[in-house]
Parts: structure tokens; sequence; C-alpha cells
């Protein structure tokens, strides 16, 4: 099923920014201290919520993705202390706001066009919902936090090991069982593979393009169903947060 | 007149309000007690007029989620044709269903419309008391195949159970049945009374140490299983210590905020939340904006129970649920019934 167009903007933003949260981003520093992906490190808040405008409009958007971190810790902090307002999430509009000002400036200067910044400040305000998300109470019937992580092998495993000890006492109809078996079938014979075999299968890949002597597909050559404002966003966003 | 578009998490949409179950915990506000209809109004539109009512709902917020519910929502006739509105307009979409009618073909047309998540209530693990409950003979066989038509054509969905007298002890059972059908997610909703539920407060409403009881059931059985628990009604902290259950995540009342989430009913009237029979206005008459102002919000918002008065806590908790307050004893700073019946054990948090 092709992924729409807004949908892989807002994923593309919330993966990134769960990303940056987790200090996998660049240091930018000549010789830059190694901080691991998923290492713990202590929170160091960023200076300040207003960015000052005489940065550049390209580093003030940088610093918007940047500061997730103070976004995180300012949410839980507030929703601790009973804060008035955190419901709000005014710290997200701030940055929102800060972040399509900057687009805005870029958009003037001719390096962007309206329509990718519109689909990059959608990127953004997906990751900042997210985090926000991620940091509050539920609430009465609010829909179900969903965990993004795909459920693991041995989960799967476990989910058939109980499967069974229902089905041996209880009795559930024959067709419903089976319809469920087959759903876990499926579900382990997807992730249950280990990471030698999902590089077995890159390899295999990898093979089968060198054999018939093409080149490995750029990005641009995949064939996603997303319009060319999509990709340009996609990696105009990707440059900047690497720095190009 | 208010200007702007008031932003809301999530939107509730009785797209009808028939059902072809009877469940005793009906919280529904067309239901009267004694088992006629409330004086609430009722219909439905047709499917032009309903997109209208929709359509205008969303031009006059920034909604990011759109709930749909009932009554039993499947029973439209032209549901596919309401998810195909709402995937046009790229919102997330969840269904609460009884799963009677979510047989594969029905499964597979609301997953290919982009429904991204079936609430499905799980009320036991024994056939005879979901069955009960539901008042539908046949009902639990069917909502576990409509979990597998999920589960097999890669949907999700969450299993809720509803918490009563006659089914709390089958908590963790209902965990662990969810867990193997594969289940995103279980809600524990304590009863609240609502509807034809309050007909049946005496039989159905659970006392505190039950609820503690099951709470420690399930959170056991959410660690062992890593499923994720939610309480989406209100417990108040002051008779359950809600911090003795790790794994759980306790929820209460948004009406008002940010993250409220409005009811539309099939014709166009908007109210506080599901549970509220308080009609704000319709939506055909007034914007949205203007039908949850805070002027017309207030009495909601500010009402709670004088016993809630001295307690910390009174800002989160607001006394529970303010709906369950107004349809059972009449008024909205009344005392949730779960706190009523209670409260002689309830420890005002400091």
């Amino acid at each position: 099923m092709p992924v729409p167009r807004r949908n892989f903007m807002q994923l593309l933003g919330i993966s990134l920014g769960s990303m940056l949260l987790a200090r996998c981003q660049r240091t930018g520093t000549p010789e830059p201290t190694f901080v691991m992906c998923y290492e713990a490190v202590p929170y160091t808040p960023m200076p300040g919520t207003a960015t000052p405008t005489r940065i550049a409009a390209l580093d003030r958007l940088r610093l918007c993705w940047l500061r997730f971190d103070e976004l995180e810790q300012k949410t839980a902090d507030a929703r601790d202390n009973g804060d008035d307002g955190w419901e709000d999430n005014p710290i997200g509009a701030a940055r929102n706001a800060e972040h399509r000002s900057a687009l805005d400036a870029l958009i003037i200067a001719g390096r962007i066009t309206a329509a990718v910044g519109d689909l990059v400040q959608e990127a953004f305000s997906a990751a900042v919902y997210h985090i926000w998300r991620s940091n509050v109470p539920m609430t009465c019937y609010e829909p179900m936090m969903i965990d993004y992580a795909p459920a693991g092998a041995a989960s799967l495993v476990r989910q058939s090991d109980t499967l069974a000890e229902i089905a041996e006492g209880a009795t559930i109809a024959p067709d419903t069982l089976t319809k469920v078996r087959s759903a876990l079938e499926h579900d382990l014979a997807y992730y249950a593979l280990t990471d030698a075999e999902v590089q077995a299968l890159f390899d295999q890949l990898l093979k089968e393009y060198q054999e018939s002597g093409k080149e490995i597909p750029s990005f641009e050559e995949l064939e996603f169903t997303l319009t060319p404002d999509v990709k340009a966003a996609a990696q105009f966003l990707l440059d900047v947060l690497t720095g190009k | 007149m208010t200007h702007g578009r008031p932003r809301i998490q999530s939107l509730i949409f009785e797209v009808t309000q028939r059902c072809n179950h009877a469940c005793l915990h009906c919280y529904n506000v067309w239901h009267g007690a004694d088992g006629a209809p409330s004086d609430y109004p009722r219909g439905e539109l047709d499917t032009e007029r309903t997109l209208a009512l929709l359509g205008k709902a969303l031009d006059e917020t920034a909604c990011s989620h759109v709930t749909l519910t009932g009554g039993e929502p499947l029973l439209r006739g032209d549901l596919n044709a309401i998810l195909d509105y709402l995937r046009g307009r790229n919102l997330p979409v969840t269904i609460i269903s009884n799963g009677r009618l979510l047989g594969e073909t029905a499964a597979v047309e609301c997953l290919d419309r982009g429904v991204g998540l079936f609430e499905l209530p799980l009320l036991s693990h024994q056939r005879e008391v979901h069955d009960r409950l539901s008042g539908a003979p046949g009902a639990w066989d069917s909502v576990l195949e409509a979990m597998a038509n999920v589960r097999l054509h890669h949907g999700r969905f969450a299993a809720a159970f509803v918490a009563t007298r006659l089914n709390i002890d089958h908590a963790a059972e209902v965990m662990k049945l969810a867990f193997a059908f594969g289940a995103q997610a279980v809600m524990f909703n304590r009863f609240n009374p609502g509807g034809r539920g309050r007909a049946n407060l005496d039989l159905l409403l659970p006392t505190a140490d039950q609820v503690r009881r099951a709470l420690a059931a399930a959170d056991t059985a959410a660690g062992e299983y890593g499923l994720p628990v939610s309480c989406s009604i209100p417990i108040q902290p002051c008779l359950v210590d809600t911090t003795a259950f790790p794994h759980i995540g306790f929820a209460y009342c948004a009406a008002g905020g940010a993250r409220a989430y409005y009811a539309l009913d099939p014709i166009g009237n908007l109210r506080p939340c599901n549970h509220a029979p308080q009609i704000l206005g319709n939506l055909f008459e007034e914007s949205f904006a203007d039908l949850i102002a805070p002027a017309r919000m207030k009495s909601f918002v500010e009402a709670g129970p004088a016993f809630c008065a001295p307690c910390a806590r009174r800002p989160d908790c607001q006394g529970g649920c303010k709906a369950a307050a107004q349809v059972c004893f009449g008024s909205l700073g009344d005392e949730d019934p779960f706190l009523k019946m209670n409260r002689e054990f309830a420890k005002i948090p400091e």
C-alpha cells in the first residue's frame, strides 16, 4: 500500500525526532565526542526558549530539531509540577512557530519552495506532537498509546504458547483459532529473522543487482509513491540535520 | 461569535444510536435507566448530511484524530463512505465496536480505508459471562472472531475490559486472552454508570477493594506479557493508590482542555464527552468554537463534589467522572457513583 504524502513526512519527522532525542546526531565538532546511540546522556538544557533572530535561518531551523530534549524535559516537568497550561503544549507551539519562521525566511530567500517548506513543517509538527504526547498522561477514552516498535519475536513466541494453552482449556471456535494462528505464523516468519538472516537477505539482494549488471538504486530512484516535493523536502531535512 | 479553529486531539463521532447488543453496563446517553429511551434526541442523517456534518466539524477545528462509535458503528450501511471521507482528510481513525459485524470482509474493508485501531470489548475469558454482560448470546464468539480477523489482516486492536462486580475477578485471565489474540493494549475501564447501566448500579458497580485487587492482577499480567494497560475511566487516588500499579496508566477527565474528546451525535448535537448527556448545542446551528467556548463549558469544567475540596489531587482527578454524577444523581457537582459508594474508605492524598 503506498504511503500517503503527509503520512510519509509525519513518519519521517517522528523518526528523526526520536533519533535526535536518543542523541543519534552529528555533533559538528572537529573531533566529535562519541555519544553512542541509545546511551543515556545527562540532560543539558539548551539556552533560552527564544532563538535570536540574527542567527542564520538554516541554523535556527537546525536548532529547532536539536532541542527536542528540552521539549521532552519541560513537558514532563510541567506535568509533574501541575503547572497550568501544559496540556496546551505551549513549548511545542513555540517550537512550531520558530521552525515556521525559519522556514519562511528560507522560502523568501529562494532556498526552498513554499510547498517544500510546508512539508518540512509537517514533519517537524509531527515530531513535536509525538514527543509531547509521549510525555503527558492519558485521558479518559483517549486513543491508546501505541508502541511504534513491532512485536518482537520473543513476544510472538510467548503469544503462540499462551494461545496454545488457552486453546486447550477453552471452547474457542476452531476457525477463530486457525485465523489467530495464521496471523501469528505470518508475524513470526517476518520478525523472527536473526541478524544473520537479515544480512543474508541483503547480501542476496546485492548479489542479484550485481549479477544483473545494475547499479544499486539511489534514494531518488527508489520507487516510492512520493511526489518530487516530498522527496525534495525529505532530502532538504536530511541535509539540514547532517550539516550539508 | 468566536473566531479561530480550536485544536482538539480527538473527536468522538457517534455515527448511529442503533445497537445489536444490550450491554448491562451501556452508558449511551439515549438509553433510560428503565430500559425505555431517555428524552435525549434520537435520529440519524443520510450519508450526504452525515458527511456534511463531519466536514463542518473538521473544517472548524484542528482535529488530529477521529473515533467512530455508536451504538454500533458497523450497523451504518454507509460506514465505508464515512471512512473514505476521513481517509481523504488524512485523519487517523479508531472504531469502537462490539465486534459482532466485524467479519473478515468488513475488517478488510475498514483496514483498507485506514482504520488504525479497533477497540473491542473483552469482558471475560468465560463465554457466558461476556454474553450476559453484553446482553447478547454469541457476543464472545463474535468478538474473538473479530479480533482474529483484524489480526489476520495486520490490523491493530485494543481489548476493552469493563470491570463490574460480575467479571472483575477475571481481569488477569482477560489480559492473558487478549495477549494471546495479539491485542496492542488493554483498556481496564471500571464500570461507569450511565444510560442503561445506571439501572444496574447495585449489580455492577465494584467496590474500591475489588478494583484494587483486580488492578493488582492486571498489573502483574501487564508486566508479564508486556502489554500496555490503561484505566480510561477515572479511578480516584483517594480510593485506590494508583502508584502501586506501575504497569498501568491512569487517566482523568480532560473535558474542556486541549485534550478534550468532544462527542458529536448522529444528528449534530455536541457534548463535552461521550458519557455526558449535556448538549452544548447543535453544530448545524453554531460553530464548533462557539459550542465549546469557555462560557458554555464553564459549568462542566468547574463542577466538582464538595468532598474533594481539601484534596491536593483535585485539579487532576476532579472527583472522577462528572458525567456519571450528573446521570445518576442529577448534578455535575454531585459525587461520581464510584466515589459515593466507597467514600467511607477514602484517604484524601495530601
